[in-house]
């Protein structure tokens, strides 16, 4: 079974290109980041760890309160840990500005 | 193994007549006859009990299998077609072949066959057993026409059943339903036709005892394919259009065209 | 070598082993990540598809010269082969054979890490890895094609056979190459046959080191992206072509297992 979850923030901030980082390796993620053109960003997750989309709702929501970026994000999910995410978001925005 | 194998009775049908080449490893069968006027060098892979591989003694490639049908490939004698018989189980799995280097020895043969082919002799394979992963590449799948039993003995696959079923902790119904959803997870050689590799499919009640015409309707094909000129220009590449592979291997032509796209600046 | 110094080819990610290979500011992907062409097959059996389907195939320079670099990832499913990735791979070779054909050839690099065919793609992979393997004859009749095995899985299963094809192959110690992984032989043949957890016997009968004494790579490099690089660009500068694709003298395989080996010289 593979899980999909959406989410959605406002934003204000732009991004200045795309980013690609992480692979989908156990405990792992690959991140895939783009500009978005209005003013939110969106979140596709797609994991084979099920339920756990709590968690994944909090590691969003603080990273997108710190960075509110108009950005669509897909994320593809082999059971990375709340910090590994958390580490793979920063490299991704580090790589898109 | 006291029953003869399915690779061995077919190559006996149809290599009859023909003259065994010596100098090969008693698992690898090789005559030179002819097919309705067409000189053929038959090649199979058979059990051999004694072999002197502990672990490639039920048909298996393995190092003796490898190079030796690799050296009756090459050997073959310029305007003579090659058709390879397949019944392989698998390729062995054993640490005296892998220290030896089993890779090279099933390279060997898939070397061979690429190039009699690409140098323009017929290539053709008849696949009459198990076709499993490394052994049908090395033997078989080089192939420019691959026809087939129609028959529920046939295997094709990466791996034996209870390997994958080990693998993937799945049981047998579980890997059937897998199977319907992802048809290239599937066994059966119907469903492996439906990729566009197979040319053509033979009914065969007793797939270890053909009748007259059973025989004489896979003889019949089998020659008319040799004689195609068209086979010795065919490369496993030319699958991908065929109508079928069309159909179900659209990804593959579609990432072929996306790279030509892209691939000068 | 300073190890502490060392830029790690087997700790990156494909796409950052083909950077390091070709000439720098040269990089250009195709059918990268974001074209998003992934595996349709993977989520019916609960396995998330990546973006690039593990294979990374692009252009650029090399030493100058126009190049294709095709690497695998071996931490995205053990680097398996399945219907995308193993038609980027025969793709690319079948456009490198184009080029040499035309007379402008492109240096092609093989960078593979894989553990064989992807199982949940099975029977699509068995033909992609037939149409590599035809690929990799049609090309080294024109020009080399160079092998380079230095990730940590090395590589194994159908491309094991399309590697030995190859007119050169470079290995690092890290490496490993064999038709079956420890794993697949123990299942098969019994923990008596080999032991997969016993990683020095692995490497001392398939490690990278092996298999270049065995005649059976061309080079045999450091884990540096700079080292692994130079010995790329010298493979194509002085091509080294491997021995045919003989049977090697072996001992007696009726041996009992031990014997055998420490016949081989490998301590077993």
């Amino acid at each position: 079974m593979i899980e999909t979850l959406t989410y959605r923030y406002d934003a204000n901030a732009p991004v200045a290109r795309r980013a690609h980082v992480g692979v989908v390796a156990s405990g792992n993620c690959e991140i895939l980041l783009e500009p978005a053109g209005d003013s939110q960003a969106s979140v596709v997750v797609r994991t084979s760890v099920t339920g756990y989309a709590d968690t994944w709702k909090a590691v969003l929501a603080r990273f997108f309160e710190r960075n509110p970026i108009a950005a669509n994000v897909e994320i593809n999910d082999f059971g990375a840990t709340p910090a590994v995410v958390a580490l793979r978001l920063e490299q991704a925005l580090e790589t898109a500005q | 193994m006291s029953e003869r194998s399915r690779g061995s009775i077919w190559f006996e049908r149809l290599a009859a007549g023909g003259t065994r080449v010596a100098g090969l490893p008693p698992s690898v069968q090789v005559a030179d006859g002819a097919l309705e006027g067409v000189p053929v060098r038959w090649i199979a892979v058979v059990p051999d009990p004694n072999g002197r591989f502990e672990r490639a003694r039920n048909g298996e490639m393995g190092i003796d299998e490898g190079f030796g049908v690799a050296q009756a490939v090459a050997g073959t004698p310029r305007d003579r077609a090659v058709v390879a018989i397949v019944d392989v189980p698998g390729q062995a799995f054993g640490i005296r072949e892998e220290a030896i280097g089993l890779q090279r020895a099933l390279a060997a043969p898939t070397y061979a066959y690429a190039r009699v082919r690409r140098d323009g002799a017929p290539v053709a394979a008849l696949v009459v057993g198990k076709a499993i992963s490394g052994a049908f590449l090395a033997h078989g799948l080089q192939a420019g026409w691959i026809g087939a039993l129609n028959d529920g003995g046939i295997e094709v696959h990466v791996m034996s059943e209870p390997a994958v079923a080990r693998v993937t902790r799945m049981d047998r119904g579980d890997l059937a339903r897998v199977a319907l959803e992802v048809p290239a997870t599937a066994r059966d050689i119907a469903t492996f036709s439906t990729f566009g590799a197979i040319d053509r499919l033979f009914d065969v009640v007793d797939p270890c005892d053909p009748t007259e015409s059973e025989f004489a309707r896979v003889s019949e094909a089998l020659a008319a394919a040799l004689r195609d000129p068209r086979l010795a220009r065919r490369n496993p590449r030319d699958r991908l259009d065929t109508p079928a592979a069309v159909r179900t291997r659209a990804l593959s032509r579609r990432v072929r065209e996306a790279l030509e796209a892209q691939w000068d600046d | 070598m300073n190890v502490l110094l060392a830029d790690s080819f087997a700790e990156r990610g494909a796409r950052e082993r083909a950077q390091g290979l070709l000439d720098p500011q040269t990089y250009r992907e195709l059918l990268g990540p974001f074209e998003r062409v992934s595996s349709p097959y993977l989520a019916a059996q609960s396995v998330v598809p990546q973006s690039d389907d593990g294979v990374v195939v692009a252009r650029g320079t090399l030493g100058g010269v126009r190049a294709c670099v095709i690497a695998t990832d071996g931490r995205f499913l053990g680097g398996s082969i399945g219907e995308i990735g193993g038609a980027k791979i025969a793709g690319a070779l079948e456009l490198s054979r184009r080029d040499a054909e035309r007379g402008a050839p492109t240096r092609t690099v093989l960078a593979l890490d894989t553990g064989g065919i992807r199982l949940q793609e099975a029977n699509l992979g068995i033909l992609a890895v037939s149409e590599i393997s035809d690929a990799i004859v049609a090309l080294r009749e024109l020009v080399p094609v160079v092998a380079l095995i230095a990730g940590r899985v090395g590589v194994y299963g159908g491309l094991s056979l399309s590697t030995a094809l190859c007119s050169q192959i470079i290995v690092s110690e890290g490496a490993r190459i064999g038709l079956n992984g420890p794993d697949v032989v123990e299942t098969e043949s019994g923990i008596e046959e080999l032991d997969s957890s016993d990683r020095p016997l692995i490497w001392r009968v398939m490690g990278g080191r092996r298999r270049y004494d065995q005649g059976f790579a061309t080079d045999f490099v450091d884990d540096d992206v700079g080292a692994i690089r130079e010995a790329v660009l010298h493979a194509f500068e002085r091509p080294r072509e491997l021995g045919p694709l003989v049977a090697p003298p072996f001992p007696n395989p009726r041996l009992e297992r031990n014997e055998f080996l420490r016949a081989m010289g490998i301590e077993p």
